[in-house]
């Protein structure tokens, strides 16, 4: 079974494979950060449960033949009052003269009720981190941002041991979704069941997190379309109808999309923002073995120039960056006063903002249940590893020899041989 | 009862590759399912002692042992030893030169470190030829 086919959510993954579109190639085995495809047949597969949907492979696939799952606009056809939430990375996809109430009219027009956008969850989370979180030692220090789901998910897998610094806080999008779903309830009087909230999403891992999520029992948004998908809409209906006034961007909600955003508005002075997943992992590794003392905020992004890279978009993420920045200027700072400070932290305490739920370890790394059979596999492993060129060539179907033995003493791999070895022998016998 | 054990050469001055020995040993506990907290006393110590290899010594020897109740490291190094072992436990204390400090190592919290994360800790050290620091966690 290819990963995504599943009915159960918890085991979707957004990133799945087409399977006439892949030749093999082994691009994909290499860039993913948890070795979890490997090639069986001659196809690329999705070990769904090591995947964290980064989307590495969507972006480096030369044959397209990695894609994300993502919602179609009939699921509008499902709610009877329909609330778009586009990323804020959405507003670096337009040429610079397109204003951001333009791009908001025509994403309305396609048929929404209301666009809302996150920059409420922006503030809320910035206030919540500066007046509280930070104030408080409940949560170890450097604390680590929950705003990157392939992050998170990266976390649970290979740094289990950080999981108690990462901050107890839900993402922009969600606390947005939250807000703009009682605040319509209330409006229009609809049942919350009736009201659709529909992410715009740049982001593949975030589609996987609303099926399945992390920290929080169930998601309030209902469904996820693709940024690249319904661009072509959005292009088509700007300038067509009458300009609504419906931004409430700052700067500070602008910016918050590309790496270091996120840190410079909480203000915080002892930051390390990175970006990249490969980035990412080299500074979770320092900060691991406590190199990184008197760190207090660490931000970690799994795409390249932070939300703007993620996998759905269409702009190229330093090109984005410059079309952000430059709406951003012209843009106020935002003045939170005492009063709402107090009621944020209120609905942060209330549990009404944060994460409810443990994120458990994913021990997926780990080779037995038995710390004795561990270790005996452990040694196979090694002893298979002497006999293996370690070239890492990729053609066994596993992205490296190690994982190629790991995989023999799993019981995961009976067909596969390594073809280097196999060449040498056959020479040697030749001789 | 079952034993596992790796060594890992460590070269005197290489930075480029400091760290390596200590990520590997992370690694390979987490394949053996060690719990999460005592990997990382495991990683922080190691990467501590490996440094201190790579700075002080003319280069030396990690050793990871595993059995089923305990994780062993030692670190033997060849090299100039520690006159004051005393002294050289005590929390800010560095002999480390100003090159390396400007790396931003030598803090004097090596040693210091390696002890508050282990559950046994011994330091052997003869001037001249070498020291050895082994230090226990168990599981």
């Amino acid at each position: 079974m290819k990963a995504g086919d599943s009915v159960d959510n918890k085991y979707f993954h957004s990133v799945v494979l087409q399977e006439d579109r892949c030749i093999g190639c082994t691009s994909c085995l290499k860039v993913c950060p948890t070795e979890a495809i490997r090639l069986r047949d001659g196809k690329a597969r999705i070990i769904g449960e090591k995947c964290i949907d980064c989307g590495e492979c969507i972006r480096i696939c030369p044959n397209h033949a990695k894609n994300a799952v993502t919602d179609k606009l009939t699921v509008l056809q499902n709610f009877k009052y329909k609330i778009a939430i586009p990323s804020l990375v959405l507003y670096g996809q337009f040429a610079n003269k397109v204003g951001v109430n333009a791009m908001l009219t025509a994403l309305k027009e396609i048929g929404f009720d209301e666009v809302y956008e996150a920059t409420i969850g922006t503030e809320i989370i910035t206030k919540v981190i500066q007046e509280k979180i930070l104030k408080e030692d409940k949560i170890e220090r450097p604390l680590i941002n929950s705003s990157c789901p392939a992050i998170l998910r990266l976390i649970q897998i290979r740094f289990p041991d950080l999981l108690p610094n990462v901050v107890d806080i839900e993402t922009p999008i969600e606390i947005t979704a939250r807000i703009a779903k009682r605040d319509a309830a209330l409006r229009t009087g609809f049942d919350i069941s009736d009201i659709g909230v529909i992410f715009i999403t740049p982001c593949t891992a975030r589609v996987t997190s609303i099926r399945n999520p992390l920290g929080i029992e169930q998601s309030y948004i209902d469904a996820a379309i693709s940024m690249k998908e319904i661009y072509g809409h959005i292009i088509r209906n700007l300038n067509a109808g009458v300009e609504e006034n419906i931004t409430l961007s700052t700067r500070e909600s602008m910016e918050w999309s590309i790496i270091g955003g996120q840190s410079k508005a909480i203000g915080v002075e002892k930051y390390i923002a990175v970006d990249g997943i490969n980035e990412v992992i080299k500074v979770l590794e320092e900060i691991e073995t406590g190199r990184l003392e008197g760190l207090e905020f660490f931000e970690g992004m799994a795409c390249v120039g932070g939300c703007i890279g993620g996998p759905l978009t269409i702009e190229n993420p330093y090109i984005a960056k410059a079309k952000l920045q430059s709406i951003a200027r012209d843009l106020p700072c935002k003045e939170t006063s005492e009063e709402q400070i107090k009621q944020y932290i209120k609905m942060y305490e209330e549990g009404l903002i944060s994460l409810t739920e443990p994120i458990e370890p994913r021990a997926i790394m780990k080779l037995d249940k038995d710390i004795s059979v561990s270790m005996k596999k452990m040694e196979m492993i090694e002893e298979i590893l002497k006999h293996l060129p370690g070239l890492d060539c990729g053609v066994c179907g596993a992205p490296t020899c190690r994982a190629f033995s790991e995989d023999i003493v799993k019981g995961e791999n009976q067909k596969s041989i390594c073809i280097v070895k196999t060449m040498e022998t056959f020479k040697k016998k030749k001789n | 009862m079952s034993l596992i054990q790796y060594h890992f050469n460590v070269e005197k001055d290489d930075f480029d590759r400091a760290g390596e020995a200590s990520s590997n040993i992370k690694k390979i506990l987490r394949q053996l399912g060690i719990d999460a907290a005592i990997i990382r006393k495991v990683a922080i110590s190691t990467y501590e002692a490996e440094i201190n290899v790579v700075i002080h010594s003319l280069g030396g020897v990690i050793s990871l042992e595993i059995d089923t109740s305990s994780i062993k490291i030692t670190a033997k190094d060849r090299g100039p030893g520690i006159a004051n072992i005393e002294l050289a436990m005590q929390a800010g204390y560095s002999t480390a030169s100003d090159k390396v400090r400007e790396m931003g190592f030598g803090a004097g919290m090596g040693l210091p470190n390696m002890e508050k994360c282990a559950d046994k800790f011994e330091v052997e050290s003869v001037v001249g030829i070498g020291t050895t620091i082994t230090m226990h966690m168990y599981i």
